[in-house]
C-alpha cells in the first residue's frame, strides 16, 4: 500500500477543505480581499469569483478526502495554485516597491484563507501545495479510494 | 476529460453553496459603490508612497461628495446636547461581531454588506436626525463611505452625512468611551467622558 502518497491526498484535501470553509465562512471578508487585487471593475463578475472560489476549493478537499477522481481534482488543483501564487507574489512585489522593505518582510493577507502571513512563508506553503498537487497526478496510491478515476479506462 | 467534470461539477457545486448558505453573496450588487472611476484615478496618479492611508481616505471621501469629520469635531459632536435630543446620531458601519465587542455609545449599527437586514430600522432614524457621523475602524477602512453612500442612494440628504475617517480605532486610542453589546445598553468602558 503507498501510504505516503494516500497520506498526501488526505493533507491537501484536508487543506483546501479548510482553506476554502474558512473563507466560505466568510464571504465578505474574502471579497474584500479579492478586491484589493484589482482583477476586474465588474461586479457581478468580482461577486461570482468571491462567492464561488471557496465552495469549489471546498468541493475540491472532500473530492480528496474520499478519492474520487483523484487526478482530474490534483490536476485542477495545480492549473489554479500556479497563477494564484503569481497573483500572490506580484501583489507582494508591489507592496515591497511601495514600502520600500525586503521582499521577506512583506506581509499581508493573500485571501488564502490562512490570515497575514510573511510573504516568503506564503510562496514556500503554495510551493509545496503545488508540489503534493502535482505528485498524486501520478496516479498511485489509489488504495483508500472511492472512485480513483471517474471515468474507467476500457480492459483488454 | 475527467477535468472538465471536476471543474463542471465543483462550479455548479460552489453557485449551490453560496445560494444556500444565509451567507452567500448577492452576486449582482455592487458591495464597493465609494470605488468608482474617479479613485481609481487616485491609485494611478498618486504614488502609494506619497499617500498615507488617511489621507488617501479623505481624498475618496471628497471625490465622492461626501463630508468628513476629525477626532476633535466627532468628540464636540458627541458631547453636543444635539446628541442627547437625538438630532445627530452616529453609525458604526462594522459588522455585528465588531459591534457588539464596542461602539461609540449609542451609535447605531449598519452592515452596509448586508442593508437588507437594517435599512428598514435605521432609515426613520436618520430621516429624523440633523447629522449623521459614520465610522467604520479607521485607518483604510473606507465601509464608512459604503455605509453613507447606501443611505444616500435611499434618499438621505447629503449634507447630512459626515464620515468620522479615524474611526473607532482612534476613539479608543483616545480613551474615549465605549460601549458593548446592543445600542443604549448603558455597559459602558473607558475613562475619559
Amino acid at each position: 500500500m503507498d501510504i505516503f502518497t494516500v497520506l498526501a491526498r488526505w493533507l491537501l484535501g484536508a487543506t483546501f477543505l479548510y482553506l476554502g470553509l474558512n473563507k466560505a465562512l466568510h464571504p465578505v471578508d474574502f471579497l474584500k480581499l479579492v478586491q484589493q487585487y484589482d482583477l476586474t471593475q465588474n461586479a457581478p463578475l468580482l461577486n461570482s469569483i468571491a462567492a464561488g472560489l471557496p465552495w469549489f476549493e471546498v468541493f475540491c478537499g472532500l473530492l480528496l478526502l474520499a478519492g474520487v477522481a483523484v487526478r482530474g481534482t490534483s490536476l485542477t488543483l495545480t492549473v489554479m495554485l500556479v497563477p494564484f501564487t503569481l497573483l500572490v507574489l506580484h501583489r507582494a512585489l508591489l507592496l515591497q516597491a511601495a514600502l520600500n522593505i525586503p521582499f521577506c518582510a512583506v506581509k499581508f493577507d493573500c485571501g488564502c484563507g490562512t490570515g497575514e502571513e510573511f510573504i516568503c512563508r506564503k510562496l514556500l506553503e503554495n510551493f509545496l501545495l503545488i508540489l503534493l498537487s502535482v505528485w498524486l497526478l501520478v496516479g498511485r496510491g489509489r488504495q483508500l479510494s472511492l472512485r480513483f478515476s471517474l471515468i474507467k479506462s476500457p480492459s483488454h | 476529460m475527467e477535468v472538465l467534470l471536476v471543474a463542471i461539477a465543483g462550479i455548479a457545486f460552489a453557485f449551490a453553496a453560496n445560494q444556500i448558505s444565509p451567507r452567500g453573496l448577492a452576486l449582482t450588487r455592487n458591495y464597493f459603490p465609494a470605488k468608482n472611476s474617479h479613485t481609481t484615478a487616485l491609485t494611478t496618479n498618486a504614488t502609494p508612497a506619497a499617500l498615507s492611508p488617511a489621507q488617501f481616505l479623505a481624498a475618496q471621501i471628497k471625490e465622492n461628495g461626501l463630508q468628513s469629520v476629525d477626532g476633535d469635531q466627532a468628540v464636540k459632536l458627541f458631547h453636543d446636547p444635539r446628541f442627547k435630543q437625538n438630532g445627530i446620531v452616529f453609525i458604526d458601519a462594522r459588522d455585528e461581531s465588531h459591534y457588539q465587542e464596542g461602539h461609540i455609545p449609542g451609535a447605531c449599527e449598519f452592515d452596509p454588506y448586508h442593508p437588507d437586514k437594517y435599512l428598514a430600522a435605521i432609515l426613520p432614524i436618520c430621516r429624523a436626525v440633523e447629522q449623521i457621523v459614520i465610522y467604520c475602524n479607521g485607518g483604510d477602512c473606507d465601509d464608512s463611505e459604503t455605509a453613507a453612500i447606501l443611505l444616500r442612494n435611499a434618499g438621505i440628504a447629503n449634507q447630512k452625512l459626515f464620515i468620522y475617517g479615524g474611526g473607532i480605532m482612534e476613539w479608543t486610542n483616545n480613551s474615549l468611551p465605549v460601549e458593548t453589546g446592543a445600542r443604549n445598553s448603558k455597559s459602558l468602558h473607558g475613562t475619559n467622558k
